[in-house]
């Protein structure tokens, strides 16, 4: 495995350069990357987060994730966008074309990073460092993006590498090189270590990756359990998974939450917002050929306490109906009473659809629901989410599909390599 | 030339090739139309900015009776064109 040869390659500031670009193809003067400024959610509706942030307003301290509020308290001339989700899948698959031109074996790794592997093709390639700024010179030319190219040979390795010094550079970390560079960085750098697991590794006197690599096996098993197996691989450089063709792996369960713009103080908008929440989930659930067991409900109130509550349905179901009765009796069950800001629905225990158990107790014929929910479906497929909704939703306000960032075919973020 | 990016209405002919080719445009500004003949396109380009493809005609026409090179830009995605530079 030692003789592999992978690429990381990661859009800087992603969300922010191709708003930056796609605006400068239009026409616009000014750069958004020379200027303070930030990609940020819709404050009216209370999304008002920074989703990604410019270099110069990363200058004033400016975090990934803090509200709007803040930022502009720490740079009030700072220039906010909303942001666009369709451009963002539009640049991501224009980015992974060019990226298919050089290897067939790519594994987008989240909308602005993919892994390439380039194994076994010195004869093609046989400077890779030459293919590397070839890449890189290729992108910036033709859609008006920098990049950040880490070189090693895994995937985890390639992944710290391209995050050393940005924007515009190509970096290695062979395994010869993880003492010189590796190392000497503070151990939240490393990934798989966040904000979590950083202070426990702090209170047994860990701060860089280097403390980590060569701390006790034991002594960090006792503590983080299977986490800390997998943390220390990390530290020492230790990874074989293969570059994935698709980031799709055996799914363990499914949700989709909402942050509501306004405070919900009454049941009934609450199960409201809930059956809209299970019109997207129970969509995805049988597009994904699945029955769900578990139910839970997940709710933020607006002190910003969390809490959740699940139950297990006596016979596994796919049907948009049972699974909304269950989050509003696991709902009417759980809720403390204070305003809510935020609610989430998620199915876990999977099993397949192909056959459905029922049970001598169903109330309704389960026969008529699961084809009511297919021919629904298959509409809102073909015409659109909102061809077909539920009356309960006219005038009310809130939409009939709720979560997810209203797009489809979004790569998402994942945890594992 | 200066960036102007303005949108305006094009009369294209659309050769086998799929190449269109703007004939004429007219700027719309608040109360005037300006009607402006394409003379000669000097060069086409095709750039994808942002995954976003578009077509560049650097062109030249005489307007007032000077002569004056100018790029249009037309956007695949969306059929809409503009006087960019000029």
């Amino acid at each position: 495995m030692n003789d592999r040869l992978i690429f990381h390659i990661d859009v800087n500031s992603a969300y922010l350069s191709w708003e930056a670009t796609y605006r400068k193809q239009h026409g616009e003067k000014v750069d958004l990357r020379e200027i303070p400024s930030v990609v940020g959610g819709d404050e009216e509706s209370r999304h008002g987060i920074v989703l990604a942030k410019s270099v110069s307003a990363k200058k004033y301290n400016i975090k990934t994730g803090e509200t709007l509020y803040e930022a502009r308290q720490k740079c009030p001339e700072i220039v906010i966008v909303p942001p666009r989700y369709w451009l963002y899948i539009q640049c991501s698959n224009a980015f992974n074309e060019i990226l298919n031109e050089y290897t067939p074996k790519i594994q987008r790794f989240s909308i602005d990073e993919s892994f390439l592997d380039f194994t076994g093709m010195q004869n093609l390639y046989p400077d890779y460092m030459n293919i590397a700024f070839t890449i890189k010179e290729r992108i910036k030319k033709e859609l008006g993006l920098t990049v950040n190219i880490g070189i090693s040979n895994n995937k985890l390795l390639a992944k710290i590498a391209s995050d050393f010094k940005k924007p515009d550079r190509v970096h290695t970390l062979f395994p010869w090189e993880i003492k010189e560079k590796m190392w000497p960085l503070p151990v939240e750098d490393l990934f798989m270590v966040g904000r979590a697991t950083l202070p426990k590794l702090n209170k047994l006197n860990i701060f860089t990756i280097g403390d980590l690599a060569q701390y006790d096996l034991e002594i960090l098993k006792s503590f983080l359990k299977s986490h800390g197996v997998l943390i220390w691989d990390y530290a020492n450089g230790i990874d074989d998974s293969p570059v994935r063709k698709s980031n799709h792996i055996e799914m363990k369960g499914l949700g989709n939450s909402t942050t509501i713009p306004f405070d919900v103080e009454d049941k009934k908008t609450a199960h409201l917002i809930l059956l809209s929440l299970t019109e997207t989930v129970a969509a995805r659930l049988r597009n994904s050929h699945n029955c769900c067991r578990v139910v839970s409900v997940s709710i933020r109130d607006t002190n910003f306490i969390n809490y959740s509550h699940q139950r297990r349905l006596y016979c596994p179901t796919d049907c948009t109906n049972i699974i909304a009765e269950a989050s509003y009796k696991l709902f009417n069950e759980s809720w403390k009473g204070a305003p809510i800001r935020h609610l989430g629905i998620h199915l876990t225990e999977l099993c397949t659809n192909e056959f459905y158990q029922y049970s001598l107790f169903d109330k309704n014929s389960i026969e008529k629901l699961r084809s009511i929910d297919k021919t629904i479906d298959e509409i809102r497929i073909k015409y659109g989410s909102k061809s077909v909704q539920r009356s309960s939703f006219l005038h009310s306000g809130i939409r009939n599909m709720t979560g997810g960032v209203g797009e489809e075919d979004y790569p998402v973020m994942t945890s594992l390599l | 030339m200066k960036v102007v990016a303005k949108p305006i209405e094009v009369i294209a002919w659309f050769k086998t090739d799929g190449v269109p080719k703007p004939l004429r445009f007219r700027i719309n500004d608040n109360d005037s139309k300006t009607v402006i003949k394409v003379d000669r396109i000097m060069q086409i380009d095709t750039e994808k900015l942002a995954g976003n493809p578009m077509i560049v005609f650097r062109c030249q026409s005489l307007i007032n009776d000077v002569t004056k090179v100018y790029e249009l830009k037309y956007e695949l995605t969306t059929c809409k064109w503009i006087l960019y530079k000029i």
